[in-house]
């Protein structure tokens, strides 16, 4: 039984560490709402739609078809041959891509889809945002097992590396829903979010090692490319599981004479970080801008 | 069967503000505001700046439990603003919003519907939506399709329902939600007449159970039959508090006060007051109402009609509407006219308004408001039970003018 799930009384003062207790609490508190809003927008996307789940692999199919010509491109250019680890890597980097790029899609209009629910009945609106990143979690998962079973033909064992998923997810995850989170929130009061978010994610593939791999911008600008808090999770992936590297250990590989790095577990330190502070950058500004939201939706 | 304990609504002090016209007009203001409100500072909540006004002013009021509490007032007054305050989706500017126990709130009873889903899975998201728990959901869903009466499309698209249905099912969740404080907003008109008794029966009891209960409706003989007690809301400010007949009669009045200033001004048509022989009239016999005016030889011609409401001020609740057209009168032209209405009040004791309407006896299209008056109905022996009226109906052309009017026409 939900007991009291109105005690209303509004806080004056408001602290970080209160907002985002707050918030946690009252998500946990409306979970089941969160379970069936994220029910819905599962459903109602494979609702009259013919290709039904397939749809869920359709986004990280496209990237790794991307993923092939560009690497076929820069084979031919360097006149390494295109191996069937490299395909791999892109096709562990595409799924993890395709969340992100689906999730922060969903949640960016999550708000205004919704708003005569918001305008009208009472519920912390963090649910919205957060079934629209979970929904897209269900897709994911259909393309992750997909890919476990395709991997191994492409020459990818099983081994401990597998293991790294997991947080590396959960990583994923909370970066996916800080940003969501400061999107929709956003785009509540201003429109224009939306249209930025849609370039964005759009060219946001050129700046993401997704069909390329961080180390081929070369030892000077691999860093560069790492410091996008996504780059580590994508990488940290496909080294992990198509590598079995343990990412608590640095990578080098010998270029020539020299010694190039390409993993350092401080990555995943940095990504950590700014996961961190997003999720509870935008959780509370979330908490304290959402009293507007019914007024302005 | 009695609420929960210490279940209640208090409100102390509550004010609200909002701002008229396009959002984005303050696009320079916004950012700021969003601003200080990310960092927690407010500015004072008092100041008054451009476009800005009160939606509710200092309202307080008290529901305990074993109360039921009638909001009544015209559109705009500030009813929805208050209950969407109570039930915490709106923010108060200044004051306290205080709710003991779970709400349950009869408001927009299918705002969480999505078209493309089933009646079924529309019955657990929307349930989830007003705060049910899964296994309630579970365990009442059999009552609430048999509730909306519509277990042969339970498995169908919403979309493909009537709009009778929809509302059906919004509103059968809706009772099964089980709540210790109810508020209810204007949906005691869903569906068509057999439902809307069923419903307002299962709000009855729900209020009779002894939950405290916030209802705003427009059927004010609703909110005499379900209130304990009411409020009456004009511009956001409470200007009348207590029973509900009381609240009904106020705002009756101010309602008729409004229409009094626009009336008259029916091109081509002057109308004088109402009069009456007398005021007060013993329950069951009769009295002469007599409707003085001229029309005016305008260049359109136009057959006006009119019609004749005996309102009941208890409850707000028109008993009775007299055509003029349809008993076969006709103006018949230019010049001065009396109508006079002999009416038998076969009505239970107390005041009853008896408002006139104007229209075209043709396509009869409201033309505006006439003129008012108040009757007095005292105990009598003969009323039998039974509103009727009795009417007879007289027109009387070129009457003698009445010495009082002389001067002025």
């Amino acid at each position: 039984m939900m007991s009291s799930i109105h005690p209303v009384e509004y806080r004056e003062r408001h602290t970080v560490p209160g907002d985002v207790r707050e918030g946690i609490r009252e998500i946990w508190t409306y979970r089941e709402l969160l379970y069936q809003l994220t029910m819905r927008d599962i459903r109602l996307r494979y609702k009259q739609a013919i290709m039904g789940f397939g749809w869920a692999l359709f986004m990280p199919v496209l990237v790794v078809l991307a993923g092939l010509i560009v690497r076929g491109i820069i084979a031919q250019a360097s006149g390494q041959p295109l191996v069937g680890a490299g395909l791999a890597g892109v096709a562990v980097k595409a799924v993890a891509w395709a969340f992100f790029v689906g999730a922060v899609g969903f949640a960016n209009t999550s708000l205004i889809g919704n708003a005569s629910l918001v305008s009208k009945v009472f519920f912390p609106r963090e649910v919205l945002p957060l079934a629209a990143v979970l929904a897209q979690g269900f897709d994911t998962l259909i393309g992750a097992v997909a890919l476990l079973i395709v991997l191994p033909l492409l020459g990818v064992g099983v081994g401990w590396g597998l293991l790294w998923i997991a947080p590396l997810a959960g990583l994923l995850f909370v970066l996916t829903v800080a940003l969501g989170l400061l999107l929709a929130c956003g785009n509540l009061f201003f429109r224009d979010v939306k249209y930025i978010v849609q370039v964005l994610l759009t060219f946001g593939i050129f700046f993401t090692p997704v069909v390329f791999d961080a180390a081929m911008a070369g030892p000077r600008y691999a860093p560069v490319v790492m410091l996008n808090p996504l780059a580590p999770v994508l990488e940290g992936l496909r080294l992990a599981v198509v590598q079995g590297h343990n990412l608590l250990q640095p990578l080098h590989v010998t270029e020539g004479a020299r010694l190039v790095e390409i993993w350092s577990p401080w990555y995943l330190v940095w990504s950590g970080t700014v996961g961190a502070f997003g999720l509870v950058l935008s959780l509370t500004l979330f908490r304290r801008l959402q009293t507007l939201f019914a007024e302005w939706v | 069967m009695t609420g929960k304990p210490g279940a209640g609504i208090v409100v102390e002090g509550l004010w609200k503000k909002f701002r008229k016209g396009e959002r984005h007009d303050s696009l320079r203001d916004l950012l700021p505001s969003l601003a200080r409100r990310a960092v927690g500072a407010r500015r004072d909540p008092m100041e008054l700046h451009a476009r800005d006004f009160w939606a509710l002013r200092d309202v307080s009021l008290t529901i305990g439990p074993g109360q039921a509490l009638g909001i009544i007032g015209h559109n705009g007054a500030g009813k929805s603003t208050l209950l969407k305050l109570i039930t915490r989706v709106l923010r108060p500017t200044l004051g306290r919003c205080v709710v003991r126990g779970r709400i349950g709130a009869l408001i927009e009873l299918a705002a969480g519907f999505h078209p493309d889903l089933t009646g079924r899975e529309n019955v657990h998201l929307q349930g989830a939506i007003m705060g049910m728990p899964t296994a309630a959901i579970r365990r009442s869903f059999d009552d609430i399709v048999g509730f909306a009466g519509i277990e042969d499309f339970i498995d169908t698209p919403v979309k493909r329902y009537s709009s009778g249905m929809n509302a059906r099912l919004g509103f059968a969740i809706a009772v099964h939600l089980d709540p210790d404080v109810l508020i209810i907003d204007e949906v005691l008109s869903v569906g068509d007449l057999a439902f809307q008794e069923r419903a307002f029966a299962r709000m009855q009891e729900l209020a009779r159970s002894g939950i405290p209960v916030a209802v705003v409706s427009h059927q004010l003989e609703r909110i005499a039959t379900l209130s304990t007690h009411a409020i009456l809301l004009r511009r956001g400010a409470v200007v009348c508090a207590g029973s509900p007949s009381e609240c009904i009669r106020a705002y009756v009045a101010g309602e008729r006060e409004a229409v009094q200033a626009s009336a008259h001004t029916i091109p081509g048509l002057h109308l004088d007051e109402l009069t009456l022989d007398e005021t007060t009239v013993r329950s069951g016999a009769r009295r002469v109402l007599t409707l003085r005016g001229v029309q005016e030889g305008a260049v359109e011609r136009r057959d006006f009609g009119f019609g004749l409401k005996v309102r009941r001020l208890e409850t707000g609740q028109v008993v009775s509407t007299i055509w003029t057209h349809r008993q076969g009168l006709h103006l018949g032209g230019a010049g001065r006219f009396a109508i006079r209405f002999d009416l038998q009040f076969n009505l239970p004791p107390g005041v009853c308004s008896v408002e006139t309407v104007v229209l075209d006896a043709r396509t009869e299209e409201k033309l505006g408001d006439g003129p008012w008056a108040h009757v007095e109905v005292t105990p009598g022996s003969l009323f039998r039970g039974q509103v009727q009226l009795n009417p007879i109906v007289e027109l009387d052309r070129d009457p003698p003018v009445p010495k009082d009017q002389k001067a002025s026409s």
